[in-house]
């Protein structure tokens, strides 16, 4: 199995005023291809932070993360923005569409900045957003979606690039049950359909329960590593 | 990319942008009428002073600027004067003696300046003939004829009909004496002018003065200052070819070069303030709008959005404003000048006032090119330079800190 994500002695220390939060204590962790793994754990257990780091969106304070053989601290700001770009899709709790495009548009906006041909793009637009459910809906603004809805188009515009993993963080904290439910399915239909690489922060225990790999987390430190990977020996 | 969405992320919030879009196009407009107005008074200014008698510029000897004497002569004035006729901008060329010289009538004596004219050319470069009060202007066919304005007659006790003594020294050095009839009096209302200028016809200015055919200078005139200026490189050309200097309008009149420059100098502070405070407070909304979208520059940035893309665009959004602004404010400003340059406006000032400045009591604003593009492009440039504050703060965000920003 090829790793997508590596974690080594991952640590990330947070700064208020001169009182120092470690948020993460040396996370040694590997994400492979074709993993549906859940990253759950209490409030304030550092979910979020790792996926951050995972994602490039921050740094570590030490250790080391690789994204698909790329050490992320070797890249600088622009390098970085690239790599998310072409090799990881996200899929945020809130504030995942720009409000101001379409459904299409927020999915062709991501290809537009890989510089994919329009007539392409338009195409990939429509098979992501039809692959979500969305068919018919390609021309409606955020606004106008439910929340559901404003989830599937996000989950299509990670989708859209052909990432090489989908970080999501929370990303059914906002649904009602129902809406959840078939958020979880679409996207473990997706791993198991086309192969895709999904790591959901999470402590909903509904998607919990549909994943394949659930990678438990307390205070700052992995504390289970259970099902299709394994835990990497520290 | 950039330009579309910056364009849609513009009218996010219509009413805030509408606003924005109103302080700058008022400004503008408000600029571009200001400034138009003040290039028609001060160009009023200029056209009424050179008028009445330096005309719009001068072809002189080298030297005659410093040291005005009769021996500084431009020997062949006529081929020169009919060279400068014929040049695109230039109606008319009126060479001069100009002699200094005293003027005595019964028991008073006074001195003045003596100038030589030609009767017909003069009327078309200099207004005093227009000013005559008494009398008649000098005709072609005159030979000891004199006009003077009314404060020298009245200080030589002077009228209409009478004579009047003129003693000088002519350009060899000898002594220059005539008697002359007086047939005009004049009142430009410039005190000094008045005082001071006696006119008589050329010819006979040349014989009394020993210029041998000569003249001193050559006014030129022409349908309007503008186009006088724009001629003043031929006549440069033309003044050089026959070893004359050219003094332009500037140079004829530097203490009223120096006055307007003063104004604009005054005014142009008044406006810079007027921009800079503009600038400001659409700088602050935009920055405003930049803090309550750091979530959403987070959320680009994940995407994989470059922070110098992200900047850019909220730059283009800035510029895109401004642009719009300026481009109302100039059009509805612009109109808005046309209009009343067509029209005049009366200023509420007593007309006795303006008569001093050679204005007249209606003002017409000047569109020119510095008035419609100083506005729009000073603010253009403050908000420019001004929207570096938003890009650095969106190019200084991290994407994890800008996703958890409240």
């Amino acid at each position: 199995m090829s790793v997508i994500i590596r974690c080594r002695g991952v640590e990330k220390i947070y700064r208020q005023g001169a009182v120092e939060v470690p948020a993460l204590r040396g996370v040694d962790v590997d994400i492979v291809a074709g993993d549906f793994a859940t990253l759950s754990g209490p409030s304030g257990s550092g979910k979020t932070t790792l996926l951050s780091l995972m994602g490039g969106l921050d740094r570590p304070s030490a250790g080391e993360i690789t994204v698909d053989g790329q050490a992320l601290g070797d890249l600088d700001n622009n390098r970085l923005a690239d790599l998310r770009l072409r090799k990881i899709g996200f899929v945020f709790q809130t504030y995942s569409l720009i409000p101001v495009l379409s459904s299409a548009e927020n999915v062709e906006f991501i290809l537009r900045l890989l510089g994919t041909p329009p007539g392409e793009r338009e195409a990939r637009a429509r098979e992501v957003l039809a692959q979500v459910g969305l068919a018919g809906l390609e021309a409606r603004r955020p606004s106008r979606l439910s929340g559901g809805q404003q989830q599937r188009v996000a989950v299509a515009r990670a989708l859209a690039t052909r990432p090489a993993i989908v970080l999501a963080d929370e990303p059914t904290a906002n649904l009602d049950s129902r809406t959840a439910e078939d958020l979880i399915a679409l996207m473990a239909d997706l791993n198991t359909a086309s192969g895709m690489t999904f790591l959901i922060a999470t402590h909903d225990a509904r998607v919990i329960a549909h994943s394949r790999r659930r990678i438990e987390m307390i205070d700052g430190r992995i504390t289970a590593d259970e099902g299709h990977g394994a835990p990497v020996a520290a | 990319m950039l330009a579309a969405l910056a364009w849609r992320n513009l009218w996010r919030r219509p009413q805030r942008t509408v606003l924005s879009l109103i302080s700058i196009a008022l400004v503008t407009g408000l600029l571009v009428f200001m400034l138009s107005f003040q290039e028609g008074v001060y160009g009023a200014m200029k056209e009424a002073t050179l008028r009445i008698f330096d005309g719009y510029a001068q072809l002189q000897p080298p030297g005659w600027a410093d040291d005005p004497t009769l021996e500084r002569a431009i020997d062949r004035p006529a081929a020169l004067v009919r060279q400068a006729e014929r040049l695109r901008g230039v109606g008319a060329a009126a060479p001069r003696v100009n002699a200094f010289a005293i003027l005595a009538h019964g028991e008073r004596s006074y001195g003045a300046a003596v100038v030589g004219v030609d009767p017909d050319r003069e009327r078309r470069v200099s207004s005093i003939a227009s000013t005559i009060r008494t009398g008649r202007y000098l005709a072609a066919g005159d030979s000891d004829a004199a006009i003077l304005g009314e404060t020298l007659a009245r200080n030589l006790d002077l009228a209409v009909g009478g004579e009047v003594t003129v003693l000088g020294s002519a350009r060899d050095g000898s002594v220059a004496v005539d008697v002359l009839h007086v047939v005009g009096l004049y009142r430009s209302g410039v005190p000094d002018l008045d005082r001071t200028i006696l006119e008589m016809p050329l010819a006979r200015a040349q014989d009394t003065f020993g210029m041998q055919g000569a003249a001193n200078t050559i006014a030129v005139g022409g349908p309007s200052l503008a186009a006088v200026d724009g001629a003043v490189p031929a006549l440069r050309t033309l003044g050089r070819q026959a070893g004359v200097s050219l003094r332009d309008w500037a140079a004829l009149e530097p203490a009223l070069r120096e006055a307007i420059e003063l104004k604009y100098a005054v005014a142009m502070l008044f406006y810079a303030t007027l921009v800079v405070v503009v600038a400001f407070i659409i700088l602050n909304t935009l920055l405003m709008s930049v803090l309550e979208r750091t979530r959403e520059f987070g959320m680009l940035l994940a995407l994989g959005m470059r922070p110098g893309q992200i900047g850019a665009m909220v730059w283009i959004e800035l510029l895109g404003l401004a642009l719009l602004g300026c481009l109302v404010g100039l059009v509805v400003g612009g109109g808005v000048t046309l209009w009343l340059e067509a029209r005049g406006i009366v200023y509420p000032i007593d007309p006795r006032l303006l008569a001093q400045f050679g204005l007249p009591t209606r003002l017409y604003p000047a569109l020119t090119p510095l008035s419609a593009l100083f506005g729009p492009v000073a603010l253009l440039m403050a908000i420019t330079v001004g929207g570096i504050a938003p890009y650095l703060r969106v190019t200084g965000l991290t994407p994890a800190l800008a996703m958890r920003a409240p």
